[in-house]
């Protein structure tokens, strides 16, 4: 089971659990429609073109109303902190939810009670909580962006409002810097896809791959374009693809689907999201065969 | 008895001096704070041991998770009594002590330079400029002044706040300071402050 955990900012909704499904600007779960807006919704539908394009399952998402109280993040953290051995999800992926460090760790220590540990993904508010309480390394992947690289390099901070100035400050070349220092302070998780004018992947300390190609200056003011890509990397890698083969399609995947919406500023995120499945047929050959290639290549090309 | 790090069990304290004043014993104030997994990681320093126990039972009865302490030393300014909080609700905490007119000096980090990032960054794209600050952007058309993307951070409400502010002009749209409730909400409000001027003085 691919297991999306989130925030919809429609305050009122009750936590709702089920398969989705995507259609028009609409996520339909449990008879509740979602508008496929930024945040965990973009998440999920990028994991549902996703994981549509694999002809694989399609995800299960755990949804609750929170327009930033944090009435409904606990009742999430609740929920998995009760139910995430039972749910037993191959793939976990938190996303928008208060950050909470104490739950955080209660929702870490159920996790490590699942007969097989998930894998696990955090991004957004999540991968803030997950650094804050030191729980970093038992996450698989973390996604963030520049300015949330330098929170991860930065021991003291507890939320990237807080980061050094100092950290913030680093040009961007300074990228494998911070990374290092994330990895070195005990606050990366074991991958780190960074998201920026040029996409990192790193892997236990160590930069793998980049790419700044095709390159559209547009996406980082899109809402949703850095959620898009835990999306797409949480239903490959619970398809089948390596952790490495997810992060270096996805990278590719989230830029060239900014090309073909020609992206501006002002482009809704459901745009992009609408593209991948183009994306993935004219390209996912190629990267696969660009990756280190394995059971999902063969899959693929199959 | 145990606690966290640069946390301090109050003993002899101004809480002790105001409770024994009032007859009440400390013990009833800490029931479960040392005992529950509580780790906020931001601290609201007050000038007195009144208003911080009214900051604590305010908050407590609008749902935020909270408990008294005394704070560090490097950190204390005030009286010697100080809530620890969730520190990502800063900005939902502090307006409900603005709302219900209890004083407070500040609220700090627990760990760090306690400063937050007031850095803001430009980027032009023609028609359309985005004003970053610390972890959130925000998008406005130059010609209209219309918010035409959020994007960034991390918590709850910034989904929310997106939904609110999108296509509407600067001076018509919400302020996040207004209804967000987090850190994110306020690099958005930064953000949005900085916007709202630059479009103002593209328009003179």
């Amino acid at each position: 089971m691919l297991l999306i955990c989130g925030t919809v900012p429609q305050k009122d909704l009750p936590l709702i659990k089920g398969e989705v499904s995507l259609s028009g600007e609409y996520l339909h779960v449990d008879g509740v429609l979602i508008p496929c807006s930024q945040g965990t919704a973009a998440l999920i539908s990028a994991a549902t073109r996703t994981t549509e394009y694999l002809e694989t399952d399609k995800p299960q998402v755990l949804l609750v109303g929170d327009d930033g109280t944090g009435k409904g993040s606990r009742l999430l953290y609740d929920y998995l902190i009760k139910n995430l051995p039972a749910l037993s999800p191959k793939v976990l992926v938190l996303h928008y939810m208060l950050p909470i460090m104490g739950l955080m760790k209660k929702v870490c220590e159920s996790a490590s009670k699942v007969a097989v540990r998930p894998f696990m993904m955090a991004d957004a508010a999540a991968m803030y909580a997950a650094k804050a309480s030191g729980l970093a390394r038992h996450f698989d992947i973390f996604t963030p962006d520049f300015s949330e690289l330098a929170f991860l390099a930065d021991p003291q901070a507890t939320h990237p409002a807080y980061v050094s100035r100092h950290l913030f400050e680093s040009d961007v070349t300074k990228v494998p810097d911070l990374i290092s220092a994330a990895y070195g302070n005990g606050s990366a998780a074991k991958m780190l896809i960074v998201k920026g004018a040029t996409d990192y992947i790193a892997l236990n300390g160590r930069i793998i791959d980049q790419v700044a190609k095709p390159n559209i200056p547009a996406l980082e003011a899109i809402g949703g374009t850095g959620d898009t890509i835990g999306g797409m990397i949480g239903a490959l890698v619970h398809s089948g693809f390596t952790n490495v083969q997810a992060a270096r399609v996805t990278i590719r995947a989230n830029r060239k689907a900014g090309e073909y919406a020609k992206a501006t500023p002002a482009t809704p995120i459901r745009q992009i999201i609408e593209v991948l499945p183009r994306v993935f047929e004219d390209h996912m050959k190629d990267w696969l065969h660009h990756a280190n290639n394995g059971m999902a290549e063969r899959r693929m090309i199959e | 008895m145990k606690t966290r790090p640069g946390l301090q069990l109050i003993v002899g304290s101004g809480l002790s001096v105001y409770c024994v004043r009032k007859g009440i014993s400390t013990s009833m104030f800490f029931k479960d704070g040392w005992k529950s997994a509580f780790e906020g990681g931001g601290l609201i320093l007050f000038h007195s041991v009144e208003d911080a126990m009214c900051g604590e039972r305010l908050l407590k009865t609008c749902g935020y998770e909270t408990r008294l302490v005394a704070p560090p030393p490097e950190l204390r300014k005030g009286c010697d009594l100080a809530l620890e909080i969730n520190l990502v609700e800063k900005v939902g905490i502090e307006r409900s002590l603005g709302e219900n007119q209890i004083s407070y000096i500040d609220v700090l980090p627990l760990k760090g330079h306690g400063e937050l990032l007031q850095i803001v960054r430009l980027t032009d794209f023609g028609d359309a400029i985005m004003v970053k600050a610390g972890n959130m952007k925000l998008t406005f058309d130059k010609h209209t002044g219309n918010v035409v993307n959020v994007s960034g951070g991390g918590c709850p409400d910034i989904p929310y706040l997106h939904s609110q502010m999108l296509n509407k002009r600067l001076d018509e749209a919400p302020r996040p300071r207004d209804i967000g409730h987090t850190l994110c909400s306020l690099m958005l409000d930064r953000a949005y402050v900085e916007s709202l001027e630059i479009w103002k003085k593209g328009r003179q």
